[in-house]
C-alpha cells in the first residue's frame, strides 16, 4: 500500500514538473512567433508610412509654400508624378537639430536645418512642422513611430588641392560605389573687397575613382569665393558645394527666414545671435539670389534691399524678400575691415542638396524596421529613408525600465 | 512503479512533441520578416536613373556603348552596398497578338545568382526616336456649344454654363473639325434662324450639333420669347424640336429634365423659376412633349399643348458593356454607376417616332438613363437623365458612342534598323548577408 501511495506521489510530482516545464518551453516558441509576427507587422507599417509619405502631397496641396495648417501630410510635389517631392515641404520640416534664439533672449526660436560651415537655413519654429503634428496625421500617433531621412543619393566632396593657383578636388561617391566618369559642371562665385560677385563656370570629369580636379584662376589663399559643383552620371544627379574665406571680424551677416509664407527674410548681424565680445564690427553686406532654372543652372533674380550696413546698435538687420516656390540659394557677402566673408542660404531644400532629418529618435527601440526609396527632389537625387518602430507591446523601454 | 512508468512515458511523448515542433516551426531569419521593400527600391531606381530620359536612352545603344558602363556605374553607386543586382533588358517583339520577349543585354554584380530571396521590378522603355501619335477621326458637322452670357442654368450646381461649355469644348472639339461657342442668345437666335455666326469657312448649320450646357434650362432669344410665350414657353421647346428636325441637329440636354425651363436675363430679368433663380421661366413637363413633338413634326404639323410628365426614376443605373468600352477607347473614366431621376421611357420611342441608340447605361424599368434618341426622319436627341451634379463627361461619352468616331494610333519611327521601338527593362535585386 505504501509502495503503490509513492509511486503516485512520485508520479504526480514528476508529471507536474514536466507539465510546468514544457508549457514554459512552448511558451517561448510561441512568444518568439508572436514577436517576429509583430516585428514583420512593423516592416510593412514602415512601407506603408514611407509610400504614404512620399506619394501624397498632402493638403493643403501647396502647403510647403505657406504657412497654412496641415490636414494632411505628405511630401510629394504637388502636380508631380511618382517619387518626386516638394522642395519647400520638406523645408518646413522641424528638424532633430538644436535650435537657435533669434535675436538672444528673446524667446523667438527658429528651427535650425544644418547645412555644414557657412550654409545656413533658419525657419521660425512656428511655421513649421512638428514630427507630432505629422505623427497624428498620418494616423500613428501612440502606434507607431519613425524618422524620416533624406539625403542626396550622390556624395560630392570639394576639398582644395592646391592653393595658387587653385585647384580643387572634386570627389564624387555613391552610397554603393564612387562615380567614375561623371560629368563635373561647376558654379564658382568669387567676391572681391567690394563684394562684387564674378562667375566662373565649366566642366570636368571624374576618374576612375571618382576624383575630378578643376584648375581656377583663383588664389586659394586670400580669395573669396562659392562654389557649386554640379555631378551627372547615368541620370543620377548630385550637387556639392564649398566655401571659402579668411574672416575674423565675427561670424558676419546671417539670414533668418522669418516670414515663412511671404518669403521674408532678415540679413542679421551675428552680434544678434551670438555674442562674440568686443568690439563688435560693421558690416556692409551684398546679398544674391540665384534661383534654380530647369536645366539645372542658376538665374539671378533681383532682390530687395541686396546692399547695404549692419552694425549691432541701430541697424541690425535687413529685410529682403525671395520668390515663394522658386528653388534657389541666396549668396550673402559681407566685409569689415577690407576682408570679405560669404554665407549660403538654400530657398528650397533641393537648390544646394541639403538632407533632412525628421521624426523622433527611435533610442530604447529593440526592433526597428527600415525601408528606403530613391526620389527626386528639384533637379537632384536623393534617397529617403524611414526607420519605424512599435510603440507598444513588448520590447520598448520607458523611464521606468522594459516592458 | 506503474504510475511512473506511464509518466515517463507521456513525459517522452512531449518531449517528442516539442523537438517536431522546433524542428518544422521554424522562425523566419530577421532579414526575411523586416527586409526593406526592393521592389519599391528596384522601381523607385529605375526611375532615377531614367531621369532625362537617360535610361530610356541608354537601352537602345549599343551594348558596346559607354553610356552602359554609366549606367552601370550609376546602378552600383546608388544601391546601398550590400545589394546585388542584376539589369536585364528584353527586346519586345510582336507578332500578331502575340508578344515575345529575347533577351537584348544584362549588367550584373553577381555572377553567383540570387537565392531564393529576391525582388524585382519592370519598366518599359520607348526608343527616343518613336514618335506615337493619336489623331481623332473627325465627326462630320459642326459641333455648337451653347455659351450664352445672358442665360442662367438650373440643375447644374456648382457649375455655370459656361464653365461647362468650356469643359465640354476641350472633351469634344477634337472630334469635330469646327466647333463654335454660341455666345449669347443674339448668336443662338441666328443659328436657329439657319444662319453661320462664326465667320469659319467650314461651319455648316446643317447636320450639326448643339450642346446645352444650362442643364434642365435652355437659352431663348428674345424674338423667340416675344412670338412663341404660349403655355409658358412650351410652343418655343416646340420650335426648337422642329429646328432640330429641320436642320437635322443632334440636340444634347446634360442633365436632369430637359425644356424644364427657358432662360433669358435680359427678357426675363424680373422673373424667376420658382426656385429664385432670375432670368429664368419655368415650363415644366410640356416642354419636353412639346419639343419632342417638334422633332417627330411629320406627325405633328402644328403646336399641340399637353403636359405629361415623361420622365421617371429608375435610381441607381450602371454602364452598359458598350459604354465600357468605348469609356476605355475615349478614355473617359466617369463612375460607371450613376443615380438617374429623369430617365425617358422606351415608349416615347413610338410616341413620337424615334429610335433610342448607344445606350450609355443599362435599362432600368424599362428607362434609358442616357442615350440618343434619333428620328425616323431626321434629328436626334440625346439625353442625359442624371440627377445633379452633372458630370459632363457622360455627355460627351454618349455623344461619342453614338457617332463613334475612330481613334488612329500611328508609330513613327526614323529608321527601320530602330526596332523594335520597345524595349522591357527587369532590375532584380537581392541583399547580401544577414540570413
Amino acid at each position: 500500500m505504501t509502495g503503490v501511495t509513492i509511486d503516485h506521489m512520485v508520479a504526480t510530482m514528476t508529471f507536474i514538473a514536466a507539465i510546468l516545464l514544457f508549457t514554459g518551453l512552448f511558451a517561448q516558441t510561441m512568444e518568439a512567433a508572436i514577436m517576429y509576427q509583430q516585428n514583420r507587422h512593423i516592416a510593412i507599417k514602415a512601407g506603408d508610412l514611407l509610400d504614404s509619405i512620399l506619394l501624397t502631397p498632402g493638403y493643403p496641396y501647396n502647403w510647403g509654400e505657406t504657412n497654412d495648417t496641415l490636414s494632411c501630410f505628405g511630401l510629394q510635389q504637388p502636380g508631380a508624378a511618382g517619387y518626386t517631392l516638394s522642395s519647400f515641404a520638406l523645408m518646413r520640416l522641424m528638424s532633430l537639430s538644436e535650435r537657435v534664439e533669434y535675436p538672444r533672449d528673446s524667446g523667438k526660436w527658429y528651427n535650425n536645418i544644418t547645412l555644414g560651415p557657412n550654409g545656413f537655413l533658419f525657419l521660425p519654429v512656428g511655421d513649421s512642422i512638428e514630427y507630432d503634428t505629422a505623427s497624428r496625421l498620418m494616423g500613428v500617433n501612440g502606434t507607431y513611430g519613425f524618422q524620416l531621412s533624406i539625403t542626396p543619393i550622390v556624395e560630392v566632396s570639394i576639398t582644395e588641392y592646391q592653393s595658387n593657383p587653385l585647384v580643387l578636388r572634386i570627389e564624387v561617391n555613391g552610397p554603393g560605389s564612387s562615380l567614375s566618369g561623371a560629368t563635373l559642371e561647376y558654379y564658382l562665385y568669387k567676391a572681391n573687397k567690394k563684394m562684387e560677385l564674378e562667375l566662373f563656370s565649366g566642366t570636368a570629369q571624374t576618374d576612375s575613382i571618382g576624383v575630378g580636379y578643376l584648375n581656377l584662376p583663383l588664389n586659394g589663399e586670400t580669395d573669396t569665393y562659392t562654389i557649386l559643383v554640379y555631378a551627372s552620371l547615368g541620370g543620377l544627379i548630385g550637387l556639392g558645394r564649398y566655401t571659402h574665406f579668411i574672416f575674423t571680424q565675427g561670424d558676419g551677416v546671417m539670414p533668418f527666414v522669418v516670414d515663412y509664407a511671404a518669403g521674408k527674410v532678415y540679413l542679421a548681424h551675428s552680434w544678434d545671435v551670438q555674442d562674440q565680445g568686443t568690439p563688435v564690427p560693421n558690416y556692409a553686406y551684398n546679398a544674391t539670389f540665384y534661383i534654380m532654372t530647369e536645366t539645372g543652372s542658376f538665374q539671378e533674380w533681383p532682390i530687395a534691399n541686396s546692399t547695404g550696413g549692419l552694425n549691432y546698435g541701430s541697424k541690425n538687420y535687413a529685410i529682403t524678400t525671395l520668390p515663394v516656390g522658386y528653388s534657389g540659394f541666396m549668396l550673402v557677402t559681407y566685409e569689415n575691415g577690407g576682408q570679405v566673408g560669404m554665407s549660403i542660404m538654400p530657398w528650397g531644400i533641393g537648390s544646394i542638396a541639403v538632407s533632412t532629418l525628421f521624426g523622433d529618435n527611435p533610442f530604447g527601440n529593440v526592433w526597428t524596421s527600415t525601408d528606403l526609396r530613391q526620389v527626386s527632389i528639384d533637379q537632384l537625387s536623393y534617397q529617403a529613408r524611414i526607420i519605424c518602430w512599435s510603440l507598444q507591446g513588448y520590447q520598448i523601454m520607458n523611464p521606468t525600465g522594459w516592458f | 512503479m506503474l504510475r511512473t512508468i506511464e509518466v515517463s512515458i507521456v513525459i517522452f511523448i512531449l518531449a517528442v512533441a516539442f523537438v517536431a515542433t522546433m524542428f518544422f516551426a521554424v522562425l523566419p531569419s530577421p532579414k526575411q520578416i523586416a527586409s526593406p521593400n526592393l521592389r519599391q527600391l528596384a522601381l523607385t531606381t529605375l526611375r532615377i536613373l531614367d531621369k532625362d530620359e537617360v535610361l530610356s536612352e541608354t537601352v537602345f545603344k549599343a551594348p558596346t556603348d559607354l553610356a552602359w558602363t554609366h549606367l552601370e556605374i550609376a546602378l552600383s553607386s546608388s544601391l546601398p552596398p550590400n545589394m546585388i543586382y542584376n539589369l536585364t533588358v528584353y527586346d519586345m517583339i510582336e507578332t500578331g497578338d502575340i508578344t515575345t520577349f529575347r533577351e537584348f543585354y544584362s549588367i550584373s554584380n553577381t555572377g553567383s545568382g540570387f537565392g531564393t530571396d529576391s525582388e524585382a521590378s519592370t519598366y518599359l522603355a520607348t526608343s527616343p526616336n518613336v514618335t506615337f501619335t493619336v489623331t481623332p477621326q473627325k465627326i462630320s458637322g459642326t459641333l455648337y456649344i451653347l455659351n450664352c452670357s445672358d442665360a442662367n442654368g438650373w440643375w447644374i450646381t456648382g457649375y455655370t454654363g459656361q464653365s461647362l461649355a468650356t469643359d465640354l469644348q476641350n472633351l469634344l472639339s477634337p472630334y469635330f473639325n469646327t466647333t463654335v461657342m454660341v455666345q449669347n442668345t443674339t448668336d443662338f437666335e441666328s443659328l436657329l434662324d439657319g444662319n453661320e455666326i462664326s465667320g469659319n469657312p467650314y461651319e455648316n448649320v446643317t447636320n450639326a450639333i448643339v450642346v446645352n450646357s444650362f442643364g434642365e434650362a435652355v437659352p431663348i432669344p428674345s424674338t423667340y420669347a416675344d412670338a412663341y410665350s404660349q403655355d409658358s414657353y412650351a410652343e418655343y421647346c416646340y420650335e426648337l424640336g422642329k429646328r432640330v428636325n429641320l436642320y437635322n441637329w443632334t440636340w444634347v440636354s446634360i442633365v436632369g429634365y430637359p425644356f424644364y425651363y427657358v432662360s433669358n436675363t435680359v427678357e426675363f430679368s424680373g422673373d424667376h423659376n420658382s426656385w429664385g433663380i432670375y432670368g429664368m421661366i419655368r415650363v415644366g413637363p410640356g416642354g419636353l412633349d412639346s419639343f419632342l413633338k417638334g422633332l417627330d413634326v411629320e406627325n405633328n404639323p402644328s403646336y399641340n399643348y399637353a403636359n405629361p410628365s415623361i420622365t421617371g426614376s429608375p435610381g441607381i443605373v450602371s454602364f452598359t458593356t458598350e459604354a465600357f468600352y468605348y469609356s476605355n477607347y475615349y478614355g473617359l473614366y466617369p463612375s460607371s454607376y450613376q443615380t438617374s431621376t429623369r430617365a425617358l421611357p422606351s415608349w416615347i420611342q413610338g410616341t413620337y417616332n424615334t429610335v433610342a441608340m448607344a445606350s450609355v447605361f443599362n435599362q432600368v424599368s424599362d428607362r434609358y438613363a442616357a442615350a440618343t434618341f434619333k428620328h425616323a426622319g431626321t434629328g436626334a436627341f440625346t439625353a442625359i437623365g442624371l440627377t445633379r451634379t452633372p458630370d459632363v463627361r457622360i455627355s460627351a461619352l454618349a455623344l461619342l458612342m453614338y457617332y463613334q468616331p475612330i481613334i488612329y494610333r500611328s508609330e513613327f519611327s526614323l529608321a527601320e534598323d530602330e526596332r523594335p521601338t520597345q524595349r522591357l527593362i527587369v532590375l532584380q535585386l537581392s541583399q547580401q548577408g544577414g540570413s
